[in-house]
């Protein structure tokens, strides 16, 4: 599958030169506390069939678009555009003020309103919406390997011939609550600052949220970023890059040693997005990206005890592949593997 | 790409409507209609609903819906014969669910708003709810293929066609494909809200249809290879010929007024299967009994299949089961081709002019070997499959 486009929607803001300068600047504690800033969700072009929207079919209405446009692709193929959008936890904030009209006015008094952006496919809906694509439309949830998942099913359909363009994305929204339960069921860092290369048994997050899109299609005229040449497939040629997704959020984070150890270079940006099940989406936004400009990012946060190979800098490298890993909870280890064409 | 062809070898079910195909049948052809009164939680809605009764959850502490899904998985894997061999194949598990992928458990919300802390065991049993993966756990299935979709009312047939995908694209050997959903007070209040639940039992496609009533179940099939059924001895009777979505791109909860959405996504779904409108013997609809779905739906399938078409809405025996419809519809499907009679769509007494065509009011013969079953949602889902007898 080709990148054709990418839109990415994160705290620090929306686009891909946000997110370059982002990864450029490095670590920064967030304004906004790993939370998308209101005045983020807001473009009357972009969102004007979602003007009701949540904020987390915002997120990915708004990155969704941004990969369209970016992918420079006519707006008549729009018949031929699937969407597939995996979500984690779906759109937890509205279903907890759907709860509270329960709680406060009984079964009678919910909002219709609340309760039909309360599903997790809203936000599909709204992608849909805004860009008039009547292709295929899906949702799919899978914890950690949701954006796997998704990305697996993209490359059927474009094999299958269902349709020729697809946007495939993940979205995952915090939230006061499900910050709560975060604290709850796993350890959070105190200063803020994902460290990802401690790799420790019980690794410490930070809850973040955002959307990120990929435009993908095997038509190789519209060839962009990078292809996304193997999922589940540990490439022979050594990548020159692996990225890891150890961000706090699945467990021990020990697994990821073994990859890691051997690896030409490593790298993680989870300090940048901060924690949610979907970011394996964000690291194939930097993958992609680094592939495209033929540069290395720097990872963020650098405290490095298992004195790992660590990607040193952004000067400009030869990067022909690169791997993306996650371990879910159930111990799978889920490879994202991106070449130059 | 060749196209393998796809075996349906297995089927589980269980809803208002019957625990298993026998009584499910029996429902059909003595037209029993189970609904009442809502007892599995407490409500200040007169709704009629078609719970399942008599049934509780075996695994302690889980949701409800994975009872009821766990319920008809085993029931289809014995169908398919596979109850020792599971793990001999690379296996697929794709399910379609509405309430186990929310977080929606009033009593845990209740106590986090009034202490600013809540107990973790809600959380807990919602995290081991994922519905793919809850069933590759309980029935020790090792795959890198499982995925719960949350399409809405159309997820357990999207489930059945990411299935179709997989086996097609060589992942899997086998596909545990369908959905489940409970009756749970959150959707119940949010469609009562929507003001699109009937206070009577429900009349799909009637001229004075007042709306739908929900209900729960689960409907599995087990999707296989035919040369991997055939190695395994068998000779399969159904199959999966065809599948097609397509989005409405047109309103959040409402149908497209002109169709065009389903209408693609039959014609998709057609074409796969190599077939033209003429083929199909019947068609299994969504037929919620809403006013919107049915008018919609009911134009679209007079359009595409002529005014002579057999179709029926099983809602009638099951209600709107959300993210399980489509995987009971599937087994509902495939039972009547094998039987070669459809039920009489229950509730169904007078013609909407606006429609145009009626379903069938008694149990009717079928001839063909082909039918579609259609699934419609939120969002603008349009989700249609075709399955094959022998």
């Amino acid at each position: 599958m080709h990148i054709a486009g990418m839109g990415v929607v994160f705290n620090r803001g929306r686009g891909l030169d946000v997110l370059e300068k982002a990864l450029e600047d490095g670590w920064v504690m967030p304004d906004s506390g790993y939370r998308v800033l209101p005045t983020t969700l807001t473009d009357k072009v972009a969102l004007k069939e979602a003007r009701r929207a949540d904020n987390l079919s915002k997120m990915a209405s708004l990155a969704a678009y941004d990969a369209f446009i970016d992918s420079g692709i006519s707006n008549s193929v729009k018949d031929n555009l699937g969407i597939i959008l995996a979500t984690a936890f779906g759109p937890h904030v509205t279903t907890f003020r759907f709860l509270d009209d329960i709680l406060n006015f009984g079964d009678a008094g919910v909002s219709p309103t609340l309760f039909s952006h309360s599903v997790h496919n809203a936000a599909v809906s709204y992608i849909a919406l805004n860009l008039g694509s009547r292709g295929p439309t899906l949702t799919m949830t899978e914890f950690a390997a949701s954006f796997h998942q998704a990305l697996i099913l993209a490359e059927s359909w474009l094999t299958e011939k269902r349709c020729e363009y697809i946007l495939v994305g993940c979205a995952d929204q915090t939230g006061e609550v499900m910050q709560y339960i975060v604290s709850q069921k796993l350890k959070v860092a105190a200063d803020g600052k994902i460290k990802p290369f401690n790799l420790a048994s019980d690794p410490e997050c930070v809850p973040g949220e955002g959307s990120a899109f990929f435009l993908v299609t095997n038509n190789k005229q519209y060839h962009k970023y990078a292809k996304i040449s193997g999922l589940d497939v540990v490439s022979k040629e050594d990548p020159e890059l692996l990225i890891l997704d150890s961000d706090g959020m699945t467990g021990d984070e020990r697994r990821y040693l073994k990859q890691a150890g051997k690896a030409r270079l490593v790298s993680s940006y989870a300090p940048i997005f901060g924690s949610f099940l979907t970011l394996s989406g964000f690291s194939c936004l930097v993958a992609a990206l680094s592939i495209k400009r033929q540069k290395l990012f720097a990872p963020p946060v650098c405290v490095n005890p298992h004195n790992l190979n660590l990607c040193k800098g952004t000067e400009s490298e030869k990067v022909n592949r690169i791997n993306c890993l996650r371990y879910d909870c159930n111990n799978r280890e889920l490879l994202i593997r991106l070449e130059v064409n | 790409m060749p196209v393998a062809n796809i075996a349906i070898s297995g089927l589980g079910l269980i809803s208002a409507c019957g625990k298993n195909i026998a009584e499910t049948l029996c429902a059909f052809t003595d037209e029993k209609r189970n609904a009442g009164k809502v007892s599995l939680f407490k409500t200040e809605l007169d709704y009629p609903v078609f719970e399942v009764k008599d049934f509780s959850s075996l695994s302690c502490g889980l949701m409800r819906t994975l009872g009821l899904t766990f319920y008809a998985v085993r029931a289809a894997i014995k169908d398919a014969d596979l109850e020792n061999d599971l793990n001999d194949f690379r296996i697929g598990v794709c399910l379609g669910t509405t309430v186990s992928s929310q977080l929606n458990d009033t009593d845990f919300y209740s106590e986090y708003r009034r202490k600013g802390s809540a107990s973790m065991n809600s959380v807990d049993r919602f995290l081991k709810s994922n519905l793919a993966q809850a069933v590759a756990e309980e029935f020790k299935v090792r795959t890198n293929f499982c995925t719960t979709i949350v399409n809405a009312c159309s997820s357990g047939t999207d489930a059945i066609g990411v299935g179709l995908s997989w086996l097609r694209n060589g992942y899997c050997d086998i596909v545990i494909a369908g959905g489940g959903d409970e009756l749970n007070r959150v959707p119940f209040d949010g469609f009562g809200s929507l003001g699109v639940v009937s206070k009577s039992v429900c009349a799909p496609f009637d001229r004075n249809r007042s709306g739908l009533n929900l209900g729960e179940g689960a409907g599995i099939i087990i999707l296989e290879k035919e040369e991997i059924n055939r190695k395994r001895n068998k000779k399969p009777d159904l199959f999966l010929n065809g599948y097609g979505l397509a989005s409405d791109a047109y309103h959040l909860t409402a149908p497209r007024p002109d169709g065009s959405g389903l209408e693609k996504a039959l014609f998709f779904a057609l074409g796969e299967a190599g077939l033209s409108p003429k083929d199909i013997a019947f068609v299994n609809a969504h037929g919620t009994a809403t006013h919107d779905n049915d008018l919609v739906e009911g134009k679209v399938l007079s359009r595409v299949f002529g005014k002579e078409i057999k179709f029926l809405s099983t809602k009638g025996f099951t209600g709107h089961t959300l993210g399980a419809a489509g995987g009971l519809e599937a087994v509902f499907t495939a039972l009547n081709l094998r039987q070669g009679w459809i039920p009489k769509s229950p509730g169904f007494l007078s013609l909407d002019e606006d429609i145009g065509i009626a379903p069938v009011a008694e149990k009717t013969l079928i001839k063909g070997k082909f039918a579609v079953s259609t699934s419609l949602a939120f969002g603008g889902n349009n989700s249609a499959l075709v399955i094959s007898r022998n």
